[in-house]
């Protein structure tokens, strides 16, 4: 039995920024060129836009800027740029991952709420080194961890990848497999940040460790750029410019990631957790399934959500990736747009905007014939992870 | 400690209400672990409700210090302030003998980084800071 929402709302313009890495120009003309991309892209001007929300984090971890329009574009800049003080209905700003707004969002256009709501992650590569961490004291969540030099999300998330290794048995060569085949998908997406940039096994096994047993190409590429979409309720959508990508499930979770991304165990019972929740909204499986967009902020996270939302069984993701089933001819074409660590690093944006073309029929030369449902998720399995399921057809 | 530009120095931990009872105990050399009095349960990093029974009478409890590792990571490309001469550096995920996926982080110490391995058998020590913290540290228990 599905949701009451399923099916009820769908993303039908989508809108990209070019990517770029340290430009000179501000995150905010970035985040109005994507939100006019989306618009147009739908058919739809500016003065229909009823909704607005973002998530309005600053891109990365440690005490880099907060710069309204350099670091952030919030709802009020936003409402600034596009001139819609007058005509904004509803917005909602949701500090985590996109999904919870993507969320929040349908449920506003199915409800009324709005009519046409536009949601942006807008993400930048910080001045400095990335993830600086410059503080003298160590506060809250910081003091069990900045002490011993804890403080780089790529430290926290290489730990995950040597145990699954010590208990699986897989080698980097596995993931070199990944990565590789990962980097292939991105040759055939020109908004991509590495669009022109093979990377070979070679390539991968020698790259420069930064916390062991993650090097350079374990973590994704921080861009400059920005993502929008733009949802409408299920019955407008039908008599837009572009097919519809049906939300027909969805789900959050508030596993909390204890410790600190100390237990990596935790990510995986979170992913789970998530999972079941995901599943049911949709009245759907992993065999439903045609194509998935698993977030890759580090390529662990792949293990993670192929195991935890049963695609495979615990400790088989090395194994399945190896044996070609996620290659765009495989049985289950995965993250065929590059998503993060091939397009870049948009906080999830590239797994939404890749599961919405693949349902569409409009991905171009990774196009999956015939995808009638994709799968998009976000984050670490742990909290302020989520994930949705897109369709071709809005199901009763 | 370890050297450096004198002015840039490692991050040092500022107690809370939750966690001073930790940081009070490891300025002695003791461990310490927040302990739920209802479930019998370590919780560590302290919590204001157990995350187990949802009990809210959390007491410290002095632990043995002997532990095994988790996981970790060595770390050759830092961003945390003061650890640049570090480099490379282990961070263990360290496992607690008293219960099961009781982990804290701490630096794996008076051992090559290539010779740390899952599971090893680690003894805690403590690193002076400032006067009033010191910093649990694990360093391989050759045994008793």
């Amino acid at each position: 039995m599905a949701s009451e929402l399923s099916g009820r709302a769908a993303i039908v313009g989508l809108g990209y920024s070019k990517l770029e890495r340290r430009s000179p120009r501000p995150l905010a003309h970035f985040a109005r060129e994507a939100a006019e991309a989306a618009v147009a892209d739908a058919g739809l001007t500016i003065d229909d836009i009823d909704g607005l929300g973002t998530i309005p984090n600053i891109a990365a971890y440690g005490n880099t800027g907060d710069l309204e329009g350099i670091d952030i574009v919030t709802v009020p800049n936003m409402v600034r740029m596009l001139g819609r003080e007058h005509g904004i209905r509803w917005h909602v700003q949701t500090p985590g991952l996109c999904p919870d707004t993507i969320m929040a969002a349908a449920a506003a256009v199915a409800s009324g709420a709005c009519t046409y709501a536009l949601v942006w992650r807008a993400v930048n590569v910080p001045k400095g080194r990335y993830s600086d961490f410059s503080m003298a004291q160590a506060r809250g969540e910081h003091q069990f961890r900045a002490p011993y030099g804890f403080t780089m999300p790529a430290a926290w998330q290489s730990v995950a990848l040597r145990k699954y290794m010590h208990d699986h048995g897989s080698t980097r060569e596995d993931m070199a497999a990944f990565v590789v085949q990962n980097r292939e998908n991105t040759q055939l997406n020109p908004k991509a940040y590495w669009c022109g940039t093979p990377l070979t096994v070679e390539d991968y096994l020698e790259a420069p460790m930064v916390a062991d047993p993650f090097c350079l190409y374990d973590c994704d590429i921080p861009v400059d750029g920005c993502v929008a979409v733009l949802l409408a309720s299920a019955e407008r959508a039908r008599d837009l410019r572009q097919p519809p990508a049906y939300i027909t499930g969805y789900a959050q979770t508030t596993w909390p990631t204890r410790g600190g991304f100390t237990d990596s165990e935790n990510m995986w019972e979170g992913g789970a957790a998530l999972g079941e929740k995901l599943w049911a909204s949709a009245g759907m499986g992993p065999d439903d399934i045609d194509v998935a967009m698993l977030y890759d902020g580090f390529s662990i996270f792949l293990y993670v959500w192929l195991e935890a939302l049963g695609f495979v069984g615990r400790g088989e993701a090395a194994s399945y990736i190896a044996s070609g089933a996620t290659a765009l001819d495989g049985e289950l074409p995965l993250n065929t747009s590059g998503c993060s660590l091939g397009e870049g690093r948009l906080h999830g944006m590239a797994q939404i905007s890749e599961a919405v073309l693949q349902v569409t029929g409009r991905a171009g030369a990774r196009q999956i014939e015939g995808a009638a449902h994709t799968v998009a998720t976000v984050g670490a399995g742990t909290l302020a992870s989520g994930g949705l399921i897109f369709s071709r057809e809005a199901r009763a | 400690m370890s050297g450096g530009d004198a002015a840039v120095t490692k991050p040092v931990p500022v107690p809370d209400e939750l966690t001073a009872p930790f940081w009070e105990a490891a300025n002695r050399g003791v461990l310490a672990i927040q302990h739920c009095t209802a479930c019998e349960r370590y919780v560590h990093p302290p919590e204001a409700v157990c995350p187990d029974c949802q009990a809210s009478e959390l007491t410290f409890r002095e632990v043995s210090g002997r532990a095994r590792l988790y996981t970790h990571t060595i770390v050759r490309d830092n961003v945390t302030q003061g650890f640049a001469e570090d480099e490379p550096y282990v961070i263990g995920i360290i496992e607690l003998v008293e219960q099961e996926r009781l982990v804290l982080v701490a630096n794996v110490v008076g051992v090559a980084p290539e010779d740390v391995r899952i599971g090893m058998p680690l003894r805690v020590t403590f690193e002076r800071l400032t006067d009033e913290i010191a910093l649990p540290q694990f360093t391989p228990d050759e045994g008793d």
